[in-house]
């Protein structure tokens, strides 16, 4: 009964939904888990509902990141920033502002990312101690993010076209899912396994393997806060199992729908971010 | 003890054989266990401070021994046409999934980022080739992308396109034999077009390919040398069950010794791998001594056992002296610092008394065992085999008596032979190049020089900068803060909070203590109040600043640093090209300027600088930057390309390098390093040399003092020593006049030379004393000397020479070497003798022979037993004449 409730409330052949209804989802879901009801069997089902959970949370959001980049010989990297999203559609486009506040060096340095679902996303970059605004073409989403291991495409999220989902078990606790790309091509991975929550809807674990079958990449979701009724992944950890390396992402001072503007997503941002949003 | 062995042995053969060959077996099962190790950098201990700082410095900066493949194609387009790069992109992709290749450090066209101008204000970074190009146009541009990004261009592709290269970092070098293997099966299956050629190389290749070969030299070489000393000592001998003895039993010793050496868990180095071919020809000789002069002395009827003591008695001391001072030559190799090098002088001069003990043994118990017929046989062998040594019967007394004729013109001749070959001693040439170990037409040699003839260079060296000035301004930090502190009070009290921050971080190096005190101090400021939010910010501000000069290759003047080195090193004219760091930084900066030429530099601050590397780091490869700089910018490498990997250049680009700094010294606090395997062979090599001059030196003095005490006599022990130091002073006169490079091999020959030619020496001074006694008469004494006594000489200096040429058909260049040269040695040393000794002699007669006869009359038992042992060379060789 409830499953099919929350089915229909999802509708399948629009990718966005009403991120309000969100937390009533996530109620319903417990509610549903509780009652010992039956599995979901749809993998697009559950894959969109873990990327709308993993990354559409509210219609806007504001975060301080910290991400703790260590290398195989323990040497760390300190980058901290402070971020605002808006999305422009739920499920669809996003746009990201993503002001550094350390190390001092970098102070200031301004990205701007409109993330687009089907096409390469736009992205700019402020450089203040070279005075320099450049519009940045990427030509995928997988590269690094800042240095870190983490890819912009995890940053902001893969879109759920470009694979192909199975759903290869259903243990207690989550739905494993298998992904492969429809173009193997524009990727290094051969496919990917995400570990998703029953009750959260939000990744355990992600695992990347490669042309040999062979895991190389790994995420996991250390811990996970209820902030404002939104599941929320405040700290993840990225391994690069080939180099032995790994990135720490902290969030702190998460807000949900604080009412951000849809102007300020502009070049002009880029040089004079807006304090109430970025910090000074 | 001597006697008690040897009628021990006589009496219970069947226990001496059951022992042997229980012995044998249990070593010949050791044998299996058996670990090649062909690393040069092994010729350094692990501890040596060089070999420690690359290793450091391989850590440091991520880096990895590669294996490079070459893709050439000599074509109008060169590599750069769509079948070309397409085989390019699959081999890559392909040499990715290998085992133990660092996938994401492989670097190829088709897995490197490309930055370019997309329109005003757009940069574009992407992957340089995602797809293969459909036309010779697309695949055009790929070459110009490449080559407008100074650090590919020359390393990932030629200048003229016809070339491109994939480096294959390896997990581990030892593996990369097994790498190259399946690279070349992936090539195969690829079915290149017939004018896409393609190479394999890089140093580690060549030390892995080394050691696969190096068991094809020692299964053929080695063999190959028993079976011509077989037939040597058959054509001398005549008589199979003669020479079998002395043939199973240097079989014995070599298994023997390497099992042993194996067994105790040695690596088998090119060295060792030596070892073999050294104890064959060392081993038989004593022993044909024996059998030759058993089969002199029995006769029919005889008791075989009491000719054996006879015999023994006899040969004893003289084959003891001869075996120990080889034995000494050898070991000497233990004075030297490189380890390969100790394990096989030590184990050959094991060898050595290994087989000497088998003579005392092994071979009596064989002679005892013989049937009475076989005896017989062997007897009647021997005497009917003196035949074969008519040549050198006519030959020998008639080079004796030109010699005692022309005395002063000999000694003269050999003086100035000696001063001309030290002219040549001063002009060697140190060096080696472990690819250069190959001949000529190997492929990894043919491999090697296409490959440098196209790109920058395959050989690596790293120099590395460290800024280690950081202690000092740390405390100023610390200083500058506790006084922040001070002020607050009282208003604000942290010091409590303060002091336990720098406690918990004390001890560990001043930028870690910044790192976590910049991330503890911020989160205090997160999660404290107004007042105290206020005073830490202050500290975190000055904590900030700090960081900001110890993030030392962040800043311009340090980046500047490393340009005015690499133009330098370039400067050199021996280096291909090298990269760092600072290439990274102006290339990034140029692109984010707009791609002009004139914007090809480094940005102005430190900030600048950071900000241009984030922008970097937003690439498909970020972590290539930390092969250049390490991620707290304390130390930065610059990569150096060779296309030689002679140790004579690099040691040439060192001194460059030292030149430049002595009027451009370093900023204070900063120091220079070294590293890269081009860089540790020049290390051992001068090692070695220095190594070689103390074992030369030690075993000189040591057989000196032998041959004293088996002469009593100082002038007879300097005397035996001048045929060995003529031979070495001639031989590595030749070496330098010839300019063949004094390379490891050729190190190692000098205490084998001694070891061995002093030999001839104790022969010839013993022989020639007990003569002259019994004579009094010089002719007399020349005529009886050249007779037997010079051809056994001869004979023996044959047999070893001629034993050691199957090494000049061997695979690898270190043993051609050695081959030839321990052949020219052994030739050189005897012939030395023969001339020398006697002019000498004939010179200084008066004093010489005074001496003689002196010492003939208090000779000891060594002595006397000398003489027994020439006399009865003399008896036999009168009685073979007779037949």
């Amino acid at each position: 009964m409830i499953k099919l409730q929350i089915e229909r409330m999802f509708d399948m052949n629009n990718l966005m939904f009403h991120s309000k209804q969100l937390p009533v989802l996530m109620v319903l879901l417990g509610f549903s888990l509780f009652a010992n009801a039956e599995d979901f069997t749809d993998v697009n089902f559950i894959v969109r509902f873990a990327n709308l959970a993993s990354y559409y949370a509210g219609d806007d959001g504001q975060a301080k990141v910290r991400m703790t980049i260590v290398d195989k010989n323990g040497k760390k990297q300190r980058r901290q920033f402070n971020m605002v999203r808006k999305d422009v559609n739920e499920g669809g486009d996003q746009n990201f502002l993503i002001k550094f506040t350390k190390p001092a060096d970098v102070r200031d340095t301004v990205f701007m990312v409109a993330k687009h679902i089907g096409k390469d996303d736009d992205r700019w970059l402020y450089l203040p101690s070279i005075d320099l605004v450049k519009r940045i073409a990427a030509g995928d989403k997988r590269t690094s993010f800042i240095g870190s291991h983490f890819f912009y495409e995890d940053v902001s999220g893969r879109g759920l076209d470009e694979d192909e989902h199975k759903l290869i078990d259903t243990t207690d606790k989550e739905y494993i899912v298998e992904n492969t790309p429809k173009q193997p091509e524009s990727v290094e991975f051969a496919s990917y396994k995400l570990w998703i929550d029953k009750v959260t809807f939000i990744p355990n674990k992600i695992e990347y393997y490669n042309k040999v079958g062979k895991l190389y990449r790994s995420v996991e979701t250390v811990k996970l806060e209820n902030i404002q009724g939104f599941q929320t992944v405040v700290r993840s950890k990225i391994s690069d199992i080939q180099t032995g390396g790994y990135t720490l992402m902290e969030f702190k001072g998460v807000k949900y729908n604080a009412g951000v503007p849809a102007d300020i997503f502009t070049e002009r941002s880029l040089r004079n971010p807006p304090r109430k949003w970025l910090g000074k | 003890m001597r006697k008690g062995i040897i009628s021990f042995s006589l009496r219970y053969p069947e226990f001496v054989f059951a022992a042997v060959f229980a012995i044998t077996l249990f070593l010949v099962w050791q044998i299996p266990k058996i670990k090649v190790d062909t690393d040069p950098e092994n010729m350094l201990s692990e501890q040596q401070e060089d070999r420690v700082l690359h290793n450091q410095i391989k850590k440091r900066f991520n880096l990895s021994d590669s294996i490079v493949v070459g893709l050439v194609n000599e074509g109008k387009d060169g590599v750069f046409n769509p079948d070309s790069l397409s085989l390019l992109r699959h081999l890559t992709s392909r040499i990715i999934s290998i085992k133990s290749v660092v996938a994401p450090d492989v670097m190829s066209v088709s897995t490197v980022d490309n930055i370019t101008q997309e329109g005003e204000g757009v940069i574009r970074f992407q992957w340089m080739m995602q797809t293969p190009p459909t036309g010779l146009e697309q695949a055009q541009q790929i070459k110009q992308a490449v080559l407008n990004l100074p650090l590919l261009k020359n390393t990932l592709v030629s200048e003229d396109g016809k070339a491109t290269a994939i480096y294959v970092p390896l997990t581990d070098k030892h593996e990369s034999h097994r790498v190259a293997t399946e690279i070349k099966q992936i090539i195969a299956d690829l079915k290149p077009a017939p004018d896409d050629k393609l190479y394999i190389t890089g140093l580690p290749v060549a030390e892995d390919t080394f050691g696969v070969e190096m068991f094809t030299q020692m299964s053929i070489s080695a063999p190959l040398a028993g079976l011509v000393i077989f037939i040597l000592m058959w054509f001398f001998f005549r008589s199979v069950t003669l020479i079998s003895a002395p043939m199973i039993m240097a079989v014995v010793t070599v298994v023997c010794t390497m099992g042993v050496l194996i067994g105790l868990g040695y690596t088998v180095h090119i060295m060792s791998s030596m070892i073999p071919i050294f104890l064959m020809p060392i081993a038989v000789l004593d022993s044909v001594h024996i059998l030759s002069e058993f089969s002199d002395r029995y006769r029919d009827g005889d008791d075989p056992s009491q000719v054996v003591e006879e015999v023994m008695s006899h040969l004893f001391t003289p084959m003891l002296y001869t075996s120990l001072t080889s034995a000494v030559g050898f070991a000497s190799l233990a004075f030297t610092p490189i380890p390969p090098v100790k394990v096989f002088g030590i184990f050959v001069a094991g060898g050595i008394l290994l087989a000497f003990f088998l003579t005392i043994t092994f071979i009596p118990a064989f002679i005892v065992s013989l049937s009475q017929r076989r005896l017989k046989v062997l007897a009647d062998a021997a005497a009917s085999a003196e035949g074969s040594n008519v040549g050198l019967a006519k030959l020998l007394p008639r080079i004796g008596f030109g010699v005692i004729n022309i005395p002063k013109t000999i000694v003269l001749l050999v003086a100035a032979i000696c001063v001309i070959s030290i002219f040549g001693i001063t002009r060697i040439q140190i060096n080696d190049n472990p690819v250069r170990w190959f001949k000529q037409q190997h492929e990894i040699r043919i491999a090697d020089k296409v490959l440098n003839k196209h790109f920058a260079g395959t050989y690596n060296a790293f120099l590395v900068l460290n800024n280690e000035s950081n202690d000092e301004v740390y405390d100023d930090f610390l200083l500058a803060a506790d006084q922040i502190v001070e002020k607050a009070k009282p208003a604000v009290d942290i010091s409590q909070d303060w002091g336990n921050l720098k406690h918990n971080l004390s001890g560990k190096s001043a930028l870690e203590q910044l790192e976590e005190m910049t991330a503890i101090v911020d989160d205090l400021i997160f999660e404290s109040e107004e007042p105290e939010e206020k005073v830490w910010q202050q500290i975190l501000d000055r904590a900030e600043d700090t960081y900001k000069v110890v993030k030392y290759f962040q800043l311009p003047e340090s980046i500047k640093l490393l340009e005015d080195l690499q133009s330098t090193l370039m400067q050199s004219g021996l280096v291909g090209k090298t990269n760092s760091f600072a290439d990274l930084v102006k290339t990034v900066y140029r692109e984010l300027k707009g791609g002009k030429p004139m914007n090809y530099q480094i940005p102005d601050s430190s900030a600048a600088v950071a900000q241009t590397v984030l922008s970097f780091q937003s690439s498909h490869r970020p972590n290539d930057l930390w092969h250049m700089v390490t991620p707290d910018y304390g130390s930065a490498a610059i990569w150096i390309q060779l296309k030689s990997g002679d140790n004579v250049d690099m040691d040439a680009v060192i001194k460059s390098v030292d030149d430049y700094l002595k009027n451009n010294p370093l900023p204070k606090g900063v120091k220079l390093e070294w590293g890269g395997l081009t860089y540790i062979n020049v290390i051992w090599q001068g090692e070695m040399v220095n190594g070689m001059v103390m074992s030369l030196l030690g075993s000189f003095i040591i057989v000196l003092l032998m041959m004293m005490m088996l002469f009593r006599s100082i002038k007879f022990g300097l005397l035996a020593m001048i045929p060995l130091s003529v031979t070495i002073t001639f031989i590595y006169g030749v070496i330098g006049l010839v300019g063949k490079n004094y390379d490891m091999p050729v190190a190692v020959l000098s205490s084998l030379t001694l070891g061995l030619s002093v030999d001839f020496a104790i022969h010839y001074i013993q022989r020639m004393r007990d003569i002259n006694a019994n004579t009094n008469d010089w002719n007399e004494t020349i005529g009886k000397l050249y007779a037997e006594p010079a051809r056994a000489i001869s004979r023996n200096a044959i047999v070893i020479a001629v034993g050691f040429t199957p090494l000049l058909l061997a695979p690898l260049v270190p043993y051609i070497t050695v081959g030839f040269f321990l052949a020219s040695i052994m030739a050189i040393s005897s012939v030395v003798t023969l001339f020398i000794l006697p002019a000498i002699v004939v010179i200084f007669r008066n004093k010489i022979l005074a001496t003689m006869s002196l010492a003939e009359t208090d000779v000891d038992e060594a002595a006397s037993q000398l003489v027994d042992f020439q006399e009865s060379d003399n008896d036999k060789t009168s009685d073979r004449e007779d037949v």
